[in-house]
């Protein structure tokens, strides 16, 4: 599918470059409204100065609001924040006074691991069944795999996190007697120990099925029906009537076609993948973006929460770019612009 | 003693068991409660070395302890008693907690001479006892800390040091610490919640900055290995601590921030010990038997939960009305429904925590009891009317209240939701209101914007004083720049002088004399009604720990952890 | 939350249904037209039988609900303090809470308000969606900018987040986390129709009617919204089920209900300690009465869009 010509080719890398330009400076704008919103609303919501009250020190919340400038317009506050933002001085944490940069990086890291297993486990998952489900439509194991989307997605995420820990972890440990839990529940790494890949992998196995039962679910079914689309195509009925073998036509021809709304999908839940962080890292005690955004938001910490806003954003948008472009790649006969 | 407000933890110690207590009153004794007791450390089933990981359900903000960012009582148990020098250890002595002067830093009991008008107090140091990095501890180090804590910026409590107009460091060996007058409580500094500062290391430096995200620097059996935000704090030994040495390589505080993953872990082992609050969700969990684990509970404790009453806001402003809420309550049956699985099933008495029991009047408040023909006497008495929804109105407005408390603490919510159903029984309407700590401790109550709160008072040194929160000068005004912590508002001219002895005489007798005429006050016009003493827990994996386990009512549970080993 | 379903089918199947003449005198027949495809709509939803079955196990859990004053065996808030955390009995169906309180009444008295949240930010957000959808969709222009915008932002900061804000600045009434909620749902369903609406302004009908001198107001109404009410009403029932996952989750984080208002979100954060406790219970019963009744929405919502779409096919 992809241009032979060179010349096409060439225009081809413009446009998509011209392509990709465009979407981030159309993102900057967007990421400036967000953070200045949340900015403003952190602002007024939360006093960064309460703790500081208890303190017998009477000068210290005058000191702190002068420190940190409270007393000007939040315009100004603003600017000044995202001034000191862009050139790499994302501010202090009212809560620790550590530099909130390293508190984010850090963050990020962890939460970037949680991602990246996420949506390449859901993805597999939701291919295998979503391809299988279509080629056996109406089979028990159809009905069965449209069964359990349906009860996934209507339970409230920390339920099924909180019945996974006692169902995979606690239950089967007293059941069988083990010295440990088959799957870990604190952290992402045993404290002591081994901590090999297999340790690793017993502590991503709840949290990651936790943060993406829904979007697993959800996948599958945009798979199951783009699947569906892709095999009744002209394209793969004229295959099959060339008699091009069954097998060669799913997977050759049905599934590339199938692919496509798949990315796009993918793209849009990024944003409800890091929403759901919050939940599944408080559940797993994970030092990620989502506790982070918890514990600042519980203390009011407004510099950590801009900064997380901006950050989740960027994530966000540059999510749906990468999705974008592929997206445009994969199919050229969408209109780049 | 000053009292902490405390979102999460009101919980500071654990008292241990009888047999320790017996234990400790011998100076024979090789289990006594000090750290530097050897006990057990030569038990053959001990291993050398070998790493203990505890769940810790709070992560320190920080680790400068004197600021105001830092008040946090896990940074406290967990890296600042492991690491920091204090002049006096806190003891039992018979059924009392009293100081006993630290014979690893200092040579001599320091003594108080008040034979001039500036008071005096000499503390000699241990020539032996050196920082982590081979320095002398000198009296130049408390000197520092008392400018630091007197004139830093920020300083969370200044109590005591305040007072306190010089230190002498002429004699590195010696330290001269002059009071500008008589301060009942001085055993309490040099040490106490902040310990004392390296001087060489931090003098000229900025202070705040060095300590805040951990601290290479010890005076301690251990030292800051490393703080892993959000993940883990590790402590290894201090290899220059000249005092009895840690069995362990390493203790690693694993952070487990919610609760019933704390537990899970435990159960599970991937943690060993843990020291959670006493939620009802834990208590339940130990009712039903947790296999394998050593357990410690008690209720002797430096905390204090009570119900606070605004007594200058309606409708809490009359005795009456504040009587009448107190009898309508049922607090036996909420302690029991709290606590009694850890044996704690009788409500506290009296507004000091438990472990000033010595000087207290312990039974002050105990006739409150549930007692409805009582409620209705009094209410009416007070011109009170029962209107056709069944709830008390007086002018017009309703005996309605609302009951402030701190966010995101179970144990609270579920007292709440009880007193709020008996309360309607007797035809008082309560509303539940959950604040964030900052906002509640840091705003509302100081500025008086609440009716009744549910919160803890926590002991941080040995001095009762409910002066601080009970006495009317110290209501929140200009005089006192709005600092004043009497938030309820208490105004008992009667009152007054008799706290004022408790906290400024140094005669024994002559203060708990006067602690029980107040409490007799306190009681009779319930400017308060004191719920339960928050016992403490303390459990952990009895096959893999050896050692002395118990907490401390004002050190916490790890003041001796370089004592505990792991089972061979 | 979703289970979508995008591509067309091969059997082909009706088209929808759209007004075939183009002037204004077949506005008059449009009130039969509309009866015989809301005839159409309801046979074809008739056949997914799911979604029938749904119908009524959802009209019985909200009547259920409803009378729980008259069939709960006990009080919402009747305590029995020491009678707490008891396993499901005779006299306790569902057990008992954390301060003795009968679960199964709970459950009834907490679904009243989780429903009444899940209905009302439902109407709410597709009220106000709706009516800035199709605004900003046939009007184009400025106001279609300013809504685009608007929803971009809340593409990209997850939602949960932004409710969480909000909720912990506004206090937690169920009035106030109707209105959050609603303010936050209300930008998808306004997505939707304004998408909907775009491409049904350019058929020829509505260029006709505008040709002969109808009103914005009347095409809108007439025209316009007839024809989007399929993806609108889909969307309504889906947001019902979100909007009560949603509320359990903010109270899992600290922000839904207060007491003594109870909610199966509420029910499930306070219980869900327990779980360890031998006391799951508290965790089963609230979850599973968030489980039957999304799932029963979901069902709907499937079988809606089915009726009103049939190229869609599961």
């Amino acid at each position: 599918m992809t241009p032979g010509l060179s010349a096409v080719g060439t225009t081809l890398r413009l446009q998509m470059l011209t392509f990709v330009v465009r979407r981030v400076a159309y993102s900057i704008p967007v990421l400036i409204v967000a953070s200045f919103l949340l900015f403003c609303i952190v602002r007024v919501t939360f006093d960064p100065t309460a703790n500081l009250r208890q303190s017998r020190d009477v000068n210290a919340v005058q000191r702190e609001r002068d420190r940190l400038g409270l007393d000007d317009p939040l315009v100004i506050q603003y600017t000044n924040w995202a001034g000191d933002f862009v050139t790499g001085d994302w501010g202090e944490s009212d809560r620790t006074r550590e530099d909130v940069f390293p508190m984010i990086r850090r963050a990020l890291w962890v939460t970037m691991q949680l991602i990246f297993w996420g949506i390449a486990i859901s993805a597999l998952i939701a291919i295998a069944v979503g391809v299988y489900s279509a080629v056996r439509q109406y089979s028990i194991p159809d009905y069965i795999f449209t069964g359990i989307a349906f009860i996934a997605v209507a339970m409230p995420p920390f339920w099924f996190g909180l019945m996974a820990i006692k169902w995979l972890a606690v239950e089967p440990q007293q059941a069988w007697n083990l010295d440990d839990p088959p799957f870990y529940f604190v952290g992402l790494h045993s404290a002591t120990g081994d901590s090999g890949f297999l340790d690793y992998a017993r502590h991503l196995v709840l949290p990651v099925m936790t943060l993406t039962v829904q979007i697993v679910a959800s996948w599958t079914r945009y798979q199951r029906a783009s699947m569906l689309d892709s095999l009744s195509s002209d394209y793969v009925r004229t295959a099959r009537a060339k008699g091009v073998p069954r097998r060669k036509v799913i997977f050759k021809h049905g599934l590339r076609n199938a692919l496509i709304p798949l990315v796009t999908v993918m793209a849009v839940d990024i944003g409800l993948l890091f929403g759901g962080l919050i939940i599944t890292e408080t559940i797993f005690s994970i030092p990620g973006m989502g506790r982070l955004f918890f514990d600042s938001l519980q203390r009011g910490d407004a510099p950590v929460l801009a900064a997380w806003v901006v950050v989740t954003a960027a994530f966000v948008i540059a999510f749906n770019l990468v999705a974008d472009t592929l997206y445009a790649w994969l199919d050229p006969r969408i209109r780049l612009g | 003693m000053t009292l902490r407000q405390r979102k999460w933890w009101r919980v500071l110690a654990v008292i241990t068991a009888l047999a320790l207590v017996a234990a400790a009153c011998g100076d024979d004794d090789d289990e006594e409660g000090q750290p530097d007791t050897t006990d057990e450390t030569s038990a053959p089933d001990v291993q050398d070395g070998g790493t203990l990981v505890i769940g810790a359900e709070q992560e320190p903000e920080c680790t400068d302890w004197i600021a105001s960012c830092s008040g946090s009582s896990w940074g406290y148990w967990m890296m600042n008693v492991t690491t920091l020098p204090r002049s006096f250890d806190i003891v039992k002595d018979g059924e009392d907690w009293v100081y006993e002067y630290n014979s690893d830093l200092l040579t001599g009991e320091p003594v108080l001479d008040d034979s001039t008008d500036k008071p005096t107090v000499t503390y000699e140091i241990n020539p032996e006892a050196v920082w982590s990095d081979g320095e002398p501890i000198t009296s130049t180090d408390f000197k520092y800390t008392w400018e630091q804590i007197a004139t830093g910026d920020d300083i969370y409590d200044t109590t005591g040091y305040a007072d306190v107009e010089s230190v002498d460091d002429s004699d590195p060996s010696v330290a001269v610490v002059t009071y500008s007058k008589v301060y009942a409580g001085w055993k309490g500094i040099f040490g106490g919640q902040y310990g004392i500062l390296p001087s060489h290391i931090l003098e000229g430096q900025d202070r705040s900055a060095m300590m805040a995200n951990g601290y290479e620097f010890s005076g301690g059996p251990w030292k800051i290995d490393r703080w892993e935000k959000g993940v883990q704090a590790v402590l290894v030994p201090n290899e220059n601590w000249w005092g009895e040495p840690p069995i362990l390589d390493e203790v690693v505080f694993q952070f487990i921030t919610d609760t019933s993953a704390e537990f899970q872990a435990f159960q599970s082992g991937q943690v060993s010990a843990i020291y959670p609050q006493p939620q009802p969700d834990t208590v339940a969990a130990i009712e039903q038997g947790v296999e394998g684990a050593g357990t410690d509970f008690t209720g002797e404790t430096g905390n204090l939960e009570a119900l606070w009453f605004n007594n200058s806001a309606f409708p809490f402003d009359t005795v009456a009305a504040r009587q009448a809420f107190s009898y309508a309550i049922d607090r036996p049956a909420l302690v029991e429904r709290l606590f009694g699985p850890l044996g704690v099933t009788e409500p506290s008495n009296a507004l000091n925590p438990p472990i000033f029991s010595g000087v207290s009047d312990v039974d002050a408040f105990s006739f409150y009891e549930q007692d409805v023909d009582k409620v209705a006497e009094l209410l009416e008495g007070d011109g009170w009317v029962k209107g056709d929804d069944g709830i008390y109105a007086k002018d017009g407005q309703k005996f309605a209240a609302t009951l402030k408390t701190t966010t995101g603490n179970a144990r609270r919510e579920l007292t709440a939701e009880v007193l709020q159903a008996q309360l309607e029984e007797v035809g008082i309407q309560l509303d539940i209101s959950l604040q964030e700590a900052g906002d509640l401790f840091g705003d509302q109550l100081p500025r008086g914007d609440f009716q009744v709160a549910l919160y803890a008072q926590v002991a941080t040194t040995l001095e009762p004083a409910l002066c601080a929160i009970l006495c009317s000068k110290n209501i929140p005004s200009e005089a006192n720049n709005q600092s004043g912590q009497n938030w309820q508002r208490v105004s008992i001219p009667e009152m007054d002088p008799l706290l004022e002895t408790v906290d400024g005489s140094l005669d024994q007798d002559e203060r708990v004399a006067a602690q029980k005429e107040a409490d007799g006050i306190m009681a009779e016009n319930a400017v308060a009604l004191p719920l339960d003493p928050l016992p403490n827990i303390l459990l952990w994996k009895e096959a893999e720990i050896v050692g002395d386990l118990f907490s401390h009512p004002i050190l916490g549970p790890f003041w001796n952890i370089h004592t505990w080993g792991l089972a061979a | 939350m979703r289970i979508d379903e995008q591509a067309p089918d091969e059997i082909g199947g009706l088209p929808p249904a759209a007004p075939r003449s183009s002037d204004t005198e077949a506005i008059r027949e449009m009130e039969p037209v509309a009866r015989s495809q809301f005839e159409l709509v309801f046979r074809r939803f008739l056949r997914h039988k799911m979604a029938v079955f749904s119908v009524f196990l959802l009209l019985a859990i909200t009547v259920l609900c409803l009378s729980a004053s008259w069939i709960a065996p006990f009080g919402e808030n009747q305590q029995e303090l020491l009678n707490f955390n008891q396993k499901p009995d005779a006299e306790h169906w569902f057990g008992t809470d954390e301060v003795g309180r009968d679960v199964l009444s709970r459950i009834l008295y907490g679904g009243q308000i989780s429903l009444k949240i899940g209905v009302a930010v439902a109407l709410l957000s597709t009220a106000v969606g709706t009516l800035l959808g199709a605004i900003a969709g046939y009007f184009g222009g400025w106001i279609d900018n300013a809504l685009m915008r608007l929803t971009d932002l809340f593409l990209v900061v997850p939602s949960i987040a932004v409710l969480a804000i909000a909720l912990r600045k506004f206090g937690n009434k169920d009035i106030t986390i109707i209105l959050i909620l609603a303010a936050v749902f209300w930008m998808v369903i306004a997505r939707v129709v304004r998408g909907q609406v775009l491409s049904i302004k350019e058929k020829e009908y509505v260029e006709a009617a505008r040709a002969s001198g109808a009103s914005n107001t009347r095409i809108i109404a007439r025209h316009i919204l007839p024809n989007v009410i399929g993806p609108i009403v889909v969307n309504a029932t889906l947001a019902v089920a979100a909007a009560i996952i949603t509320e359990s989750t903010l109270s899992f984080l600290g922000f839904g209900v207060q007491p003594p208002q109870t909610s199966w979100g509420n029910m499930l954060a306070r219980g869900r300690s327990y779980i360890d406790a031998d006391a799951a219970h508290l965790v089963y019963f609230p979850g599973l009465a968030i489980l039957i009744t999304v799932l029963a929405i979901n069902f709907i919502g499937d079988g809606l869009r089915d009726a009103f779409d049939p190229q869609s096919k599961h």
